[in-house]
């Protein structure tokens, strides 16, 4: 096998399945690969590559604040040590996107992680406690955004 | 009377009992406390045993930087010992918050909350360095509770 | 029989980290697990953005006491791979070093809580005991016991001198002699063997479903450990196996962490033998360009990710890391499922839970009597310790006192 035959391979197949990816899938090196999707089509990518391709296991979920919008980079891994990084624009307008524990397990807590931590809002969560910020937290608080820093703690 | 207090301090500095409390640390300074307790260090052999429970406890063995979740149980914790009772502040980030200071989710040192009796330094503190600050610590309060009788 | 929940305070003498969990009862069988973590949440991820790269090693290193070197190389490897650095070889194999190291020190760390948890004191005594040898090794080439702060960007701060590498050796045959005689109560003590089999049982399916990882996960049969499927360091030259087991319980878990120490030798002895010659160290750029990168590592407790994008700065744009033990804890709740009270401590310590690498108390709520009743950890392991022996028969005192007796190995 050639280098980066297996990642390329995986581009190709996500390529012809989903066009409109075009030029926002990148092999980066070996074994890691990364693409951009938009919210709209994000659902449909993600579930294709859990149930399609073999990415059966989600070992983080990473947000962001990038000014205009939110973001969630799926962190995404198959069993042949291949990641796959899948991130979506969340609009800080409407900041809504649909938990993916219907599609795969495991991805609870990176979830609840995003919820307090930036202010998005997951639908379909189950109940819980919250994760990580501490009891009596106030509302409105969201550490991670570019825009908070610790002094808006009033205590 | 004066021989019950003799007895009771006798007691409470040559066979101190611990409890060990992590308040949000990193786990370095707790391996080492537990590793104070082990065949190499070995703090049993000053009398000092770890108890599981603050009502039977003499000393307050702290390690890490309070956390806003972990603060209503530490001055729970400290409430529940009886009197006279010692709070040891074990690594920088007890002393003082260490790396993590000036971060959102923690107030500070743990002397933040609580009273401390001894600060002993160090990321993560040597157990010999645990072994010395205790022993310090109830030499300190042998010598005190001497002046203190001395004087009535 | 109504349901009765326990709470076990974030206060507990074995763990040494708070955590709290949330236990429903029917009777004396577990029907659900739920849990409060955030009582070690520090904000080491917004802390990470206000903070220059190097300001930052010692930071991420801190993540967690007992797998720092873990920390502090996945952040490296993520950051020196945005800046397109290619660090030394020499270097790659000291990491690799530190990190077996690391490896050897957090198991028997875990095989004393183990003994602990059960009521076997002896073995934690012991275990500690030996591990102080590594302790030893540890302070002797990096400076400290724990937090060795050995990674720079661009390479290792220190270099490992023919004389260290002899005493690496020392240590390994010593320690190799010493995993034998715990692998060999592990396969014979039949008290032992009794007290952890069977309990806390997770499938091979739900590892997968749940994405459970490193030892705990490769007791079930999943062969998945980061050294082999996405090599770092100096993994790819190494030759050593994955050690799987199939019993899918706390014992599993057990054969998996000593057998796995008997690779790690091997490992190290690898690695000391063909080091190669050079510098431990390049220069690296104080600003990193533009970019983004996923690095992994495998840690003593498993699979830990770190993620870094950067902007051009000083300082990076964003840091995410999700420690081993975020990933396991989801499958507790599983592994605990019809499982007795008595097995919540033990259960518990087998996925070698580092709670300050994730963040993270009992609770029991008696719905038929109508009251909140809290327990603390060491009374919640005194009474499974009571359970097992009047029960299944099964009393570490025998035990203890025929280990004190042999004295030293």
């Amino acid at each position: 096998m050639t280098e980066l035959s297996r990642e390329n391979n995986i581009k190709d197949q996500l390529l012809v399945k989903f066009k409109f990816l075009g030029d926002k899938i990148v092999v980066k090196r070996d074994r890691r690969i990364s693409a951009d999707v938009d919210l709209l089509n994000f659902r449909e990518v993600f579930s294709y590559l859990v149930n399609d391709m073999g990415f059966l296991r989600i070992c983080m979920i990473t947000g962001f604040d990038e000014g205009e919008n939110f973001a969630a980079k799926y962190h995404l891994t198959d069993d042949k040590g291949i990641v796959f990084d899948l991130k979506t624009y969340i609009p800080k307008t409407n900041p809504v996107i649909k938990t993916v524990s219907d599609i795969i397990s495991g991805g609870l807590l990176y979830e609840r992680e995003l919820v307090d931590m930036f202010g998005i809002k997951v639908e379909g969560l189950p109940e819980g406690e919250r994760y990580p910020l501490p009891d009596g937290w106030p509302e409105g608080q969201y550490p991670l955004r570019k825009d908070w820093n610790k002094d808006m703690l009033k205590d | 009377m004066k021989i019950a207090d003799k007895l009771v301090t006798w007691a409470r500095t040559k066979s101190p009992w611990v409890i060990h409390f992590n308040t949000g640390s990193c786990n370095a300074c707790d391996i080492e406390i537990v590793a104070a307790l082990t065949p190499l260090f070995d703090l049993e052999r000053f009398g000092v045993l770890q108890k599981g429970t603050p009502r039977h406890a003499d000393v307050l063995l702290c390690s890490g930087a309070v956390t806003r979740q972990i603060e209503k149980r530490i001055i729970r914790i400290y409430e529940q010992m009886p009197n006279p009772k010692f709070v040891v502040a074990i690594g920088t980030c007890a002393c003082s918050g260490g790396v993590f200071h000036d971060c959102y989710s923690v107030k500070g040192g743990i002397d933040s909350v609580i009273p401390v009796s001894a600060y002993i330094p160090g990321c993560p503190v040597r157990p010999e360095a645990i072994i010395d600050g205790v022993v310090k610590l109830l030499t300190k309060f042998e010598s005190d509770e001497r002046t203190r009788r001395n004087a009535k | 029989m109504g349901t009765v929940k326990i709470p076990i305070g974030p206060q507990h003498p074995a763990l040494k980290e708070p955590e709290s969990f949330l236990i429903s009862l029917n009777g004396e069988k577990i029907t659900d697990v739920g849990m409060r973590l955030g009582y070690n949440h520090r904000g080491i991820e917004k802390a990470a953005e206000g903070r220059t790269y190097i300001q930052n090693m010692p930071l991420l290193e801190r993540v967690c006491g007992i797998c720092s070197h873990s920390h502090s190389t996945a952040f490296s490897q993520a950051v020196e791979e945005i800046a397109g650095v290619e660090i030394p070889k020499r270097a790659k194999y000291i990491r690799t070093i530190i990190g077996e190291l690391e490896r050897v020190h957090s198991h028997l760390l875990w095989l004393g809580v183990a003994g602990h948890e059960v009521g076997f004191d002896t073995l934690l005594m012991y275990s500690w005991r030996d591990r102080e040898v590594v302790m030893d090794l540890l302070a002797e080439i990096t400076g400290n016991r724990v937090q060795y702060a050995m990674n720079a960007l661009g390479g290792v701060r220190r270099d490992i001198d023919k004389e260290k590498q002899e005493h690496i050796l020392k240590a390994v045959d010593v320690l190799e002699e010493r995993t034998k005689y715990y692998i060999n109560i592990a396969t014979k003590e039949t008290t032992l063997i009794k007290r952890l089999s069977g309990v806390g049982s997770i499938s091979k399916e739900d590892v997968i479903k749940l994405g459970t990882v490193g030892p705990t996960g490769r007791a079930s049969g999943v062969t998945r450990d980061i050294r082999k499927d996405d090599p770092y360091a100096a993994y790819a030259d190494m030759e050593f196996n994955v050690i799987t087991d199939t019993h899918c319980d706390v014992y599993g878990r057990a054969v998996v962490r000593l057998l796995e120490l008997m690779e790690t030798y091997k490992i190290l002895r690898q690695a000391v033998k063909n080091i190669p010659d050079g510098d431990v160290s390049v220069r690296f750029p104080r600003r990193v360009p533009a970019g983004e990168a996923t690095s992994r590592y495998e840690a003593p407790r498993g699979e830990d990710v770190h993620y870094v994008k950067a902007n051009g700065t000083d300082k990076p744009e964003r840091v995410k890391l999700r420690a081993p033990t975020m990933a396991n804890l989801q499958s507790v709740a599983k592994m605990l499922e019809n499982n007795n009270l008595a097995d919540v401590p033990i259960t518990i310590a087998a996925i070698d839970p580092c709670f300050s690498c994730t963040d993270r108390m009992i609770k029991i709520d008696n719905v038929s009597s109508g009251k909140l009743e809290m327990i603390t950890w060491g009374d919640l392991r005194n009474q499974s310790i009571d359970f097992y022996k009047r029960e299944h028969g099964l009393d570490f005192a025998e035990l203890n006192k025929k280990y004190r007796e042999r004295g030293t190995l």
